[in-house]
Parts: structure tokens; sequence; C-alpha cells
């Protein structure tokens, strides 16, 4: 049932922007590397000298947390406003198809698209390092697979959150808020305790147990799920 | 005796401390086409969501082709196809991607999509995006959507509103279409009576979300006829006359006016009339429009 909610999702979100969404975060972190690289092309040459790779992945690394808590936050409102917009909500929850799927459905797209970005940050990245002639035999295929990927799982319990607000709410104007606050919160906790789930995202790329918050991460963001699809199963529809 | 489709029982929904439907008995047949009417506000809209379980009734149970709704929903929703309120569409697919996307969902043949805009006559519109249609093409879609599962129950709320004469007429025509040619059970609410009329066979009215009146149309009709007028030559010691005799009337505008009574009963009072010298000009029944009656019902001014 869930797999058929999906497929009418996949065929929704057309012309929305949320593909020219999924585009843009990689491209343009890889874009914006390539100009810091390109600008400063021998001094930054000259600093990673002992591993060119590393030193561009610790670049762009740097800027995946927050683009993936700026993207979370739009998609899931863009998939919940396709509903929204025209209150197609009632119309789809008067189908026969549990609400629980409807959520899990739009839950599992948000998350499609975003392995999508993450897939394209990876590929992005790896064209990067190819174009600047950082050599093919020192490719650190993990690492970068890892890039957007470690990060994407510390930052499931936001994710999460975000598709429960938005979907939760018809005026997108607070889930939106909400999320750019906690992207623009996570530049600075860092100060506070590992324990702060919007550190997992940094913490599962550059921790000595990156593991343990890629965990935690996808821990949480499981349990996560629960309250918003509770919730929504047994809320009112307008 | 037909089968019931719709039954309620006491349904109630409170919401913050007011109740917008209260004890709500509803009883509708297989295969009629059943209006609900009431003013803006009364309920229906809410009513409707409880049937669909959109929103949960706060007490009372619903039973729909003889089951519990509560139990049995995504089974009942199967039967049943609905319209609710302003039309739902994403405005950027086009109608046949709307229909695709509703299809997905109820895993019926694809050549439903055809079928379905055919029998609301939008064949040749289907590529279009749907925010470029007019608010009647719309509320068609819609109601191609709410066909799309071949259901025995549509449900469909204020489908005519906000749409001009010909829409309204096209909207019509194909509701009463449905239950002849397909043998489906239509509820159809609206805030209008001349448009109940038109279409239902039975009807209920709901006041602050009470239903007050559920009969068929031609019994309302009838309760509708309205009152007895007499033109006299002396009306004021007539009526003393007939007030005499246990009728009840009253002068209006110098003529007699009496309650509805039985043909008997005129022809006695106007025998009296005449044998006590009174000539008699006028004996006329005025019925008083429907409309009026919906409004006295719906003021609260009919047991």
């Amino acid at each position: 049932m869930m797999w058929r909610a999906l497929s009418a999702d996949w065929l929704k979100i057309r012309g929305k922007g949320l593909w020219f969404l999924v585009f843009l975060g990689p491209l343009g972190l890889t874009a914006m590397q390539g100009l810091n690289f390109g600008l400063r092309y021998d001094y930054l040459k000259e600093q990673y000298q002992a591993d060119l790779w590393g030193g561009l992945l610790s670049n762009v690394a740097g800027f995946v947390p927050i683009a993936l808590y700026l993207g979370g936050t739009l998609v899931c409102s863009l998939i919940a406003n396709v509903e929204h917009q025209m209150s197609s909500w009632k119309q789809l929850l008067a189908l026969p198809v549990s609400r629980t799927a409807v959520y899990m459905a739009k839950l599992l797209l948000c998350l499609l698209l975003l392995v999508c970005s993450c897939l394209l940050l990876s590929a992005g990245t790896l064209a990067l390092g190819l174009l600047l002639g950082f050599g093919i035999q020192a490719i650190p295929y993990a690492d970068i697979l890892r890039l957007g990927f470690a990060s994407y799982a510390g930052a499931l319990p936001i994710i999460a959150l975000q598709l429960w607000l938005s979907v939760s709410s018809r005026n997108q104007t607070f889930p939106v808020a909400a999320g750019i606050t906690l992207s623009l919160l996570s530049l600075f906790s860092m100060y506070l305790s590992e324990w702060m789930p919007l550190n997992w995202p940094v913490l599962a790329w550059e921790a000595e147990s990156p593991w343990l918050f890629i965990a935690s991460g996808l821990l949480l963001g499981l349990l996560m799920i629960l309250p918003g699809a509770v919730h929504f199963a047994r809320k009112d529809v307008d | 005796m037909k089968s019931t489709v719709i039954t309620t029982n006491g349904l109630r929904k409170v919401y913050r401390g007011r109740a917008a439907v209260e004890q709500l008995d509803l009883n509708i047949g297989q295969g009629e086409i059943y209006g609900f009417l009431g003013p803006n506000g009364a309920g229906k809209t809410t009513t409707i969501r409880m049937l669909l379980g959109l929103i949960q009734p706060t007490s009372g149970d619903i039973q729909i082709f003889g089951k519990e709704l509560r139990k049995h929903k995504l089974q009942i929703l199967r039967r049943v196809g609905s319209l609710v309120e302003s039309p739902s569409y994403y405005g950027h697919l086009s109608a046949a991607d709307n229909l695709e996307a509703i299809r997905r969902i109820l895993d019926v043949p694809k050549a439903r999509i055809a079928e379905v805009l055919d029998i609301v006559s939008l064949t040749g519109e289907e590529k279009r995006p749907v925010k470029g249609f007019s608010l009647g093409m719309k509320q068609r879609l819609g109601i191609a959507a709410a066909l799309l599962g071949s259901p025995e129950l549509l449900i469909l709320d204020e489908p005519t509103n906000g749409l001009d004469p010909s829409g309204i007429q096209e909207i019509r025509s194909l509701i009463k279409r449905l239950p002849a040619e397909y043998g489906i059970t239509v509820l159809v609410s609206s805030h209008l009576l001349s448009e109940i009329e038109q279409m239902a066979d039975t009807v209920g009215i709901i006041r602050q979300g009470t239903m007050i009146y559920q009969d068929t149309i031609a019994h309302l009709q009838e309760q509708a006829a309205g009152e007895l007028r007499l033109t006299v030559s002396e009306p004021e010691a007539a009526l003393k006359l007939s007030s005499l005799s246990g009728c009840g009337g009253s002068l209006q505008e110098s003529r007699i006016v009496l309650p509805r009574m039985s043909d008997a009963r005129v022809a006695l009072l106007v025998r009296e009339l005449v044998e006590n010298g009174h000539a008699v000009y006028r004996v006329e029944e005025h019925r008083q429009s429907l409309e009026q009656f919906f409004l006295q019902v719906i003021e609260g001014g009919i047991s």
C-alpha cells in the first residue's frame, strides 16, 4: 500500500522544483569548492600536499551538515505543500489507503530525494578532484561515499522532525523558519555537548568514532518517525 | 424495503466545547439520491468528513454498507467515492495525471481514466494543466476522481457551490444520471433547497448540527402545502362563525386565512357560511413555496 502511495507521490512532485533543489544542493557545494580550489590552487595544494583528496573532502564536508539541514527542510516543506496547496489531503485521505502508508510514503520520498543529493555530491566531488588533477590512484572511494551519507545519517532526526512539522501545518512559515533556525544553530552548537542531536551530522563525519553518531542518528531518526506517524494517523483533516 | 447504505447513530462532534454535530441519525437507502440540506455552518461538511473517516466522531457510530466505519475503514472507502467542498487537485499536473495519481493508489486499470473523463465530458481536455481549468471543469474533474474506483456510494459535498448556472445544470444532470445508469447511491449536500429539490429523492435537513427533518422530497412538498384563504362578503362576521366551528382562522387583509384542512371539512365550512347568508367570493388554497417552508423549518418554526 505504501508503494502505491509512493508511486503516486512520485508523479505529484513533477514540476514542483524538488528535482531542481535535489541537484542545486550538491552541485552548488561542488561549484563552491571548485571556486575555492580554483582561486587558491597553489596555496591549497601546498597545504594539503600530504593528502590532496583528504583536503578537498574536508573542505566540502564543512558545508554538508548545514546543506542537509536546509535542503531537508525545504524538501519536506515542498513535499507537504503539494498536498496543502489545493487542500488535497482530504481527497487523498478519503481514498482506501492507510494514513500510516501515506505518511511513510512521504517520508520515503523525502529520504530518497536526499539520497540522490548525497550521491550527486559524491559524484560531483569525485569529478572536481579529478579535474583538479589530484590523481586517479589516490581516490578515497569510501570516504567520498561517506562524505554525504555519514552526515545524512546524523541529520535524520531533524529531517524526520521537519517532515512532521511540515505535514502538520498548512502554513509552511513555521516549519521552514524552524528548519532554518535549527540549521543556523547547528553552526554554533558544537560548543555544547556531543549528545546534542544537532551536532551529529558533523560528528558523524569527523569524530574519532563516527559510527557511534551515525548509529545514533539512524536510531533517533527512526524514533522520531513514530510520533509524527501516530499524530498524522489520528489528526482531524480539514 | 430497500437496504440502507449509510446509517448513523447519535453521531456527535465537538470542537473546542462547541457541538458542530449533535445526535445525528442519518438513514440513506440503496440507489437513492439523498439531499443533505442546511444553511452554511450547520454541520454538513463536518458530518461528511466523519462519514469519510477524515475526522473522528466525538461519540456515536457510523455504519456504511452494514459495516462499522471505525473497524473496516479501508474496506468501506474502497467502495466510496467522494468530493469534499472546494475541489482538490494538483494544479501543475494535467487532468489525466491528476487522475493517474489517484489511480495508482486505487490500483484500478488505466482504461478507467478515459472512462471517467468521458462520463464527466472532459475528454479532449485531459492533457492541459488543471490550474487553467474553469471552476466547473475542476469540479467535474473532482467528480471524475470520485468515480475512478467505480464506487457504489458517492459522497458529494456542495458540488455546485460557486458554479455558474450552466455549470450547475451540468453537474446536476450528471448526478441524476448516476443512480440510474451505474446503480450508485448518492449523498449530495447543499445549502440551496432548489438544488436538492431538483436532484434528490430523500432529503435530510440539518440545523445547528441537528437533523430536523428527514423524509422524501414528495412528503416535504406535501407538508409545505399551505393554507386556505376565503374571501367573503362580511369577513369579520364570518370569522366569528368559522372560529366557532373550531377551525382557528384569522383575518388577514380582509380575507379569512385558515390552516390546511381536509376537502370534506372545507365543503362543510362553505355550506355553513352560505347557510348563514354570507356570499362566498373565493376559496383559494395558497401553497407556500418550498423555499418559505424551508426557511420556516430552518428557523425552527416546524415541529
